[in-house]
């Protein structure tokens, strides 16, 4: 089931976002044609199309934000939500479908947006440089922590994608818990999402004194083992843990009341 | 005869407002069910409650014997008394994704329906009137062979000519082992249809009975029990 919500979802959000990432690359090669005859006459039509081309890239960042809360709300907690509700689809799929397809369209948004920029600084040997520049850093990261550096880069992206998964969490769990509410549900919404980041800092907070307390009882991780890779990796386990927590949080929120709490007007 | 759906003890309340109030009920498969009542005495609430769209206050609901959830999705059809459908879709895409969702829609049913009511698959939700995305709705929920029916006012926004058309399609679509809780206030028009019904009021349930005895003990239609009933 949950990969028919994927399915559908993207087919939901595609017909939003293909067109505009299709118009952004459409605009930096335009850009880029214009910018090669470097003669007087051509300076107006490449500033327009500049200024275009940013406003397209403001407003691609804009909708993916704006897409990521409306496709949870207006889709599961408005009229749309009769028809979502009443599938034989658990709730924690939902959140999942929605979820995984904004992550999805985010990270597709940053691609499209660099790979855009590219195309409008190009210069034969530009992008040679950043492939060598790319390789530079592999060839350190391997000098550095030996044959683990695959693993390493799995673990980065991870990291990132935790992290990015979070705040995202923490939109729905606001969103939801102004739900809750029997009105002014936008402004609780908003409360909520003040409210969740204030408890996420002193969060951070205190986890951030575990390792001075460790300290002071002269406990270090480093001191379980003099192996650098497993060092790294412990640093990288509390760092996952860290970030785990309060994504599963928000997640248990959100889950419990879109299935214990539903209340749709 | 056994029970499909049934209620005790169900309670809801919005804030101060009680909408449904300690309803007991107890509904046979394999008849067409009239749920009647004036404005707001909580029809649409009980069958929001038992779609799991609402969390009740207090009490419980069995379909089938079983709670709310994924397995009682899979056996109720529910056609709301608003428009749920995204208005980007085409008809076709819609069938698709019901046929997707739910093993025991029929698609080639849907098609059949659509081309009686003349209604293009490829028309996009967005240019339809609302009487006719009313019709696409009901052709979707009437298309799925399932066990229990909800029809949340299901003739409220169509013309009478389409009203005919739609009651025989309820009638039609259901096998004999299926169930129809129809809501609506237009009683007049669905009451030859109806085999059971009951009358909610201000939040409670105020009479139960088949449509059989309101004729022959009372000697009146059901229509005319309820203009009774519900004297202003």
């Amino acid at each position: 089931m949950l990969t028919k919500l994927l399915k559908y979802e993207v087919k939901a959000t595609g017909r939003l976002f293909l067109p505009i990432f299709l118009s952004l690359l459409v605009f930096a090669a335009i850009n880029k044609i214009l910018s090669v005859f470097h003669h007087p006459t051509w300076t107006t039509p490449s500033v327009i199309t500049m200024i275009i081309y940013s406003i397209i890239m403001a407003a691609m960042f804009v909708m993916t934000f704006t897409v990521m809360i409306q496709r949870f709300h207006k889709n599961l907690l408005t009229d749309e939500g009769y028809l979502m509700y009443t599938l034989p689809v658990k709730s924690w799929q939902h959140i999942m479908s929605k979820l995984l397809i904004s992550m999805m369209w985010i990270i597709a948004s940053v691609i499209v947006a660099m790979l855009s920029i590219e195309i409008i600084t190009y210069k034969p040997g530009t992008l040679g440089a950043i492939l060598q520049a790319l390789a530079a850093i592999y060839k350190q990261m391997i000098g550095h922590f030996g044959a683990s550096d695959y693993f390493l880069l799995f673990e980065l992206i991870l990291g990132g994608l935790m992290t990015l998964a979070s705040c995202i969490l923490i939109v729905y769990a606001s969103i939801a818990i102004g739900h809750l509410f029997a009105r002014h549900k936008i402004l609780s919404s908003l409360g909520a999402f003040i409210g969740l980041t204030t408890l996420s800092q002193i969060y951070l907070v205190l986890a951030f004194q575990v390792p001075r307390i460790a300290h002071f009882a002269d406990f270090s991780l480093f001191n379980i083992t003099s192996n650098k890779f497993i060092q790294s990796e412990l640093i990288f386990a509390c760092g996952f843990i860290l970030i785990a927590i309060p994504c599963a949080a928000y997640f248990a929120v959100t889950n419990y009341i879109l299935s214990r709490r539903l209340n749709l007007e | 005869m056994s029970t499909i759906f049934e209620c005790s003890g169900l309670t809801k309340k919005f804030g101060s407002k009680t909408a449904l109030s300690d309803v007991d009920l107890k509904i046979e498969r394999g008849q067409i069910v009239g749920l009647l009542g004036p404005n707001g005495s909580g029809k649409s609430t009980l069958i929001k409650l038992a779609n799991e769209l609402l969390t009740p206050t207090s009490g419980q609901i069995l379909i089938g014997g079983k709670q709310p959830g994924i397995e009682t999705k899979k056996i109720v059809s529910y056609l709301p008394e608003r428009t749920y459908l995204n208005d980007w879709m085409r008809v076709q895409q819609i069938i698709e994704f019901f046929s997707d969702f739910y093993d025991n829609f029929k698609p080639e049913k849907a098609y059949d329906m659509l081309k009686r009511l003349n209604i293009s698959p490829n028309d996009r939700l967005k240019t339809m009137s609302k009487g006719t995305k009313e019709k696409v709705q009901l052709i979707l929920v009437m298309s799925r062979e399932a066990e229990l029916y909800f029809l949340d006012e299901p003739i409220g926004g169509v013309d009478p000519a389409a009203r005919d058309y739609i009651l025989e399609t309820i009638l039609s679509n259901y096998n004999e082992n299926a169930t129809v809780i129809i809501s609506s206030h237009l009683i007049s028009d669905i009451e030859k249809i109806l085999d059971y019904v009951i009358f909610l009021n201000q939040s409670k349930v105020v009479l139960t009975s088949t449509v059989d005895d309101i004729r022959d003990a009372k000697g009146k239609s059901v229509d005319l029990l309820f203009r009774e009933v519900f004297k202003c």
